[in-house]
Formats: structure tokens, sequence, C-alpha cells
């Protein structure tokens, strides 16, 4: 399984050298850190994605000696593998750059890392392929462009939650975070699984 | 003689296509060769050994193993090569290997190199600039470095030069050597199999119509010739299919002694190839 999470490094090894600028171009345009994060992380796990469309690798992943349930397990442990090392890679930069950040930020990035890719992961293997990076990035921008203002809409108007929420204390909504991600991820992974089991090649 | 792959009833249905109860047995130690028209299920066949499909009912096995529990240990035994390249485009065959080889336990790396050499395979040039040959020799270089007992081919000859192809051929023959190994391919060019195949396994629409030595095709099959006013619903029974032209009849038979029977000195019994059964066996076996 290793090997498998390895081969998006061999892969990619050309567009790790677009990595560094990719984040320095964030850096310099100082965008918010948290969001830095979550693009740093996204880089590799989804440009694989862009690769495994062709349903010839999936023939070939399959035909090697690995089972169906390895195959979708390395996406998630390797995402969060590559994430990590995204997040290091990326504090680093910011480091050197002198742009001050939080844990705060890391905790903020790597949630919406974990959620986007619980979203998105199914759909690589529901959709057609040759659609699905498009359909992944419009969606990417456009739950950015309509996400804040949604839950401002409803943090206005649904006060009740919003007191519920106020009333919690930062560590229960870490806690409370921590296990949202942590279900949506798990359920994300199972529901992938299952989905690539019953697949045809 | 043990059965390396054994399908059971295996059905699999697809819209305006279906593979039907098929039982098929792949020998150890011998080169099957799996023909049929385009569109036949030759692929489909493949795909379901190799557990790319599953199939609506029946059973796979393969080495005696089912899918179900054994999927790595099968797959550790297998080499395979398909029609059109499945590896990586962009990358070259050393990126390749290295991703395909931690993947076996049994891969074997100077055996890979030897390959390599004797394929004249450039290992840091892109697999798209293979030409269709060259990449069927990277395709065949990775199948043949894990000492795999099986080796599962779709038309690996399809598209490439008669020289390569004969090469091809010759070098299956030298992996057959050992008497261990079993080869499985399919092909439509079945001038290939006269040369390396031990059986014949004929697909036909999704049913397979037999799977026979090449010995036991010889001595069933035969095209018969002779003039027209030798046919009439009785004789033409010993036939499976008959062609006729203004000059005479050819028609083909898998009952070789009743014919002699039937018709003695006053028809011309010729070996039929296997191009000739295919040909007149597109209907199916209906004695007409």
């Amino acid at each position: 399984m290793f090997n498998l999470i390895r081969r998006d490094l061999i892969i990619q090894k050309y567009h790790i050298l677009i990595f560094i600028p990719f984040i320095l171009f964030f850096i310099i345009m100082n965008s918010h850190p948290a969001l830095i994060f979550l693009v740093a992380s996204i880089f590799i796990p989804f440009n694989t994605f862009g690769y495994d469309e062709k349903v010839k690798t999936n023939i070939l992943l399959n035909s090697l000696p690995y089972t169906r349930n390895e195959i979708i397990a390395s996406r998630y442990i390797g995402a969060i593998v590559y994430m990590l090392l995204s997040i290091g890679l990326t504090s680093l930069a910011l480091y050197l750059f002198n742009k001050p950040f939080t844990i705060t930020d890391i905790a903020i990035g790597c949630s919406l890392f974990l959620l986007f890719v619980a979203f998105t992961f199914p759909l690589f293997y529901v959709l057609k392929p040759g659609h699905i990076t498009t359909v992944v990035l419009i969606s990417f921008i456009i739950l950015a462009g309509i996400g804040p203002p949604i839950v401002m809409f409803l943090a206005e108007h649904l006060t009740a939650i919003t007191r519920f929420i106020n009333a919690l204390s930062m560590t229960e909504i870490y806690i409370a975070g921590t296990v949202i991600v942590m279900v949506a991820y798990s359920l994300s992974w199972g529901l992938t699984t299952f989905i690539y089991q019953r697949k045809a090649f | 003689m043990e059965t390396i792959v054994e399908l059971e009833n295996v059905t699999k249905e697809f819209k305006g296509f279906s593979i039907k109860n098929m039982n098929l047995q792949v020998k150890q130690g011998f080169v099957t060769g799996f023909i049929g028209e385009n569109g036949a299920g030759k692929s489909t066949t493949i795909k379901l050994m190799m557990n790319l499909l599953k199939p609506d009912s029946g059973k796979v096995k393969l080495f005696g193993l089912d899918y179900n529990q054994h999927e790595k240990e099968i797959k550790e035994r297998i080499g395979f090569v398909y029609d059109g390249n499945v590896f990586f485009e962009g990358l070259n065959l050393r990126d390749i290997k290295r991703i395909v080889a931690p993947a076996y336990k049994r891969w074997d790396d100077e055996l890979f190199y030897r390959y390599v050499e004797q394929f004249h395979l450039p290992l840091n040039k892109a697999i798209k600039t293979f030409s269709k040959g060259m990449q069927m020799k990277a395709s065949l270089a990775i199948a043949l470095s894990h000492n795999a007992e099986l080796i599962i081919m779709d038309e690996p000859t399809a598209g490439l030069d008669p020289i390569f192809r004969r090469e091809l051929l010759e070098l299956l023959q030298e992996l057959m050597v050992d008497g261990k190994r079993t080869i499985f391919f399919s092909t439509h060019i079945t001038t290939d199999l006269d040369r390396i195949a031990d059986y014949i396994a004929y697909i036909h629409d999704g049913e397979l119509v037999f799977n026979q030595s090449m010995e036991e095709i010889a001595d069933h099959f035969a095209l018969v010739k002779g003039g027209l006013d030798l046919l009439d619903r009785d004789t033409e029974k010993s036939f499976i299919h008959v062609h006729r032209a203004s000059t005479g009849f050819e028609a083909l038979t898998n009952n070789i002694e009743e014919v002699n029977e039937l018709f003695g000195d006053s028809v011309v019994i010729e070996r039929a190839s296997l191009e000739d059964i295919m040909y007149y066996m597109k209907g199916g076996i209906q004695h007409v």
C-alpha cells in the first residue's frame, strides 16, 4: 500500500517543481494562511486524480496484486500523508517569508481540505472520466464564492444555532469540528470503497 | 493435467451483448489461443479472468483459488499484457518499473534489465514516444519480470509488424520450455496460433464454441470440396456450413469419417485452417 502512495510522487515528480512557486504566489499575494494551507494540501492528491481519471490507470492498478480496498485506502491515507507534507513545506515557506500564522490557521486549512476530500473523492468514481476535474474545480470555486455568504446568512437568521455555537467554549468547538471532519472523512472512505468495489473496467 | 484458469457457468450481461454460460478451462503448461471475431467477447472474458469485471453468475477460479479470498495471491502469479498501453504515458520505463516492481513479491530486477536489453528498450524516454511495437515490448518486459506462472495477453500481436510478431512468438516459445508456465492469449490473427498454440478456444457471440487441442481440431475439422450434384438434404447434414459456387461447393465438416463414408473419392478433403473454421462457423454450429 505504501507503494501506491509513493506512486503519486513518482508520477508527479515534475509537478512538484511547480509546487514551490505555487505556494510562493499565494504567500506573496498575502493570502490568508489557512487558505494557503488548504490549496497546498490539495495540490498533490488532486493532481494524481487528473492522471487516474483515465480508465487505463484503473486497469493497471487492478491487474497488479492490489485489492480494490487497498487502492481506495491508499487514496485516503495518501491524502493525509501529502497534506501533512504540504503543511510542513508551507509552514517553512511562511516562516522564511516572515508571514505570521497560527496553529488555528493550520487546523482550519486541514479541516477544510479533509472536508473537500470527503465530498469530492467519491465523485471521482461516480462521474464519467474526463469531466471530473472540471466539475471539481468549478464546484470548488463556486463553494468558495457562495459558501461564506451562505454561512453569514445562516448565522444572521438562524440565531438559535449561532447562540448555541457562541455558548460553546473554544475547546468544545475544536472537538466538535474534529469529530465532524473525522466522521465525514470515514463515511466518504466507506462510500468510495463501496462504489469502487462495484466498478467494471 | 492441472487446470490453471476455470470459468464455470459464467454469465455477464451488458446492454446488447452478453457472455452466456461460459465454461472454459485453461490447462497448465500449454499455450492456449483464444480466437473469435471482433466483438465476440474475447476482451470481456479476459477481463473476467483478471477480475476487472465480476460475473453476474458463475465462478471464476485461477490456480484453483477464488478472487474473493485470494485476489492478491492470484494476481501475484499473473503477468498481463493488454491491447494498448495501460502505463502512465508521460513516464519513462524506469519510473514505470519503480511503480510496478514493488507491487510484486517475486519481482526480479536483473531479469527485467535483461529483457530491456534484449528488446532494445530505452529506459529514459516517455512511453508515449514509443511505437506500438515498443509499447508492446515494454508491457511484455514488465509482465515477464516477476516469474509469473500464467501469462494473459489480450491481442498482443495486433498492430505489430510481421518480424516482431515472429520474434514475440519465438520468445513465448522459449518461455514455455520449463513446462510450468501457461500462456493464454487472444488474437484474431490465426496464423500466429498455428506456430505456437497447443489449444484453441473459439468464442462466438459470447459463447464458447469449442476448446480443443490443435491435434483434435486437425482430426475433427476438414474442408470438403466437390461437385454440386453431390449435395442433397441428407448429405448436407454432414456439414457445418456449405458454401455454394457455380463450380462446386466448399464445406466445413467436423465429422471427417462420415464424409469419407458418404462421398468416398468423389470429394476432395483438405485440412481446415483456423481461419476456415472461424469463417464457416461464424453462424455457430448448426447442421444445414
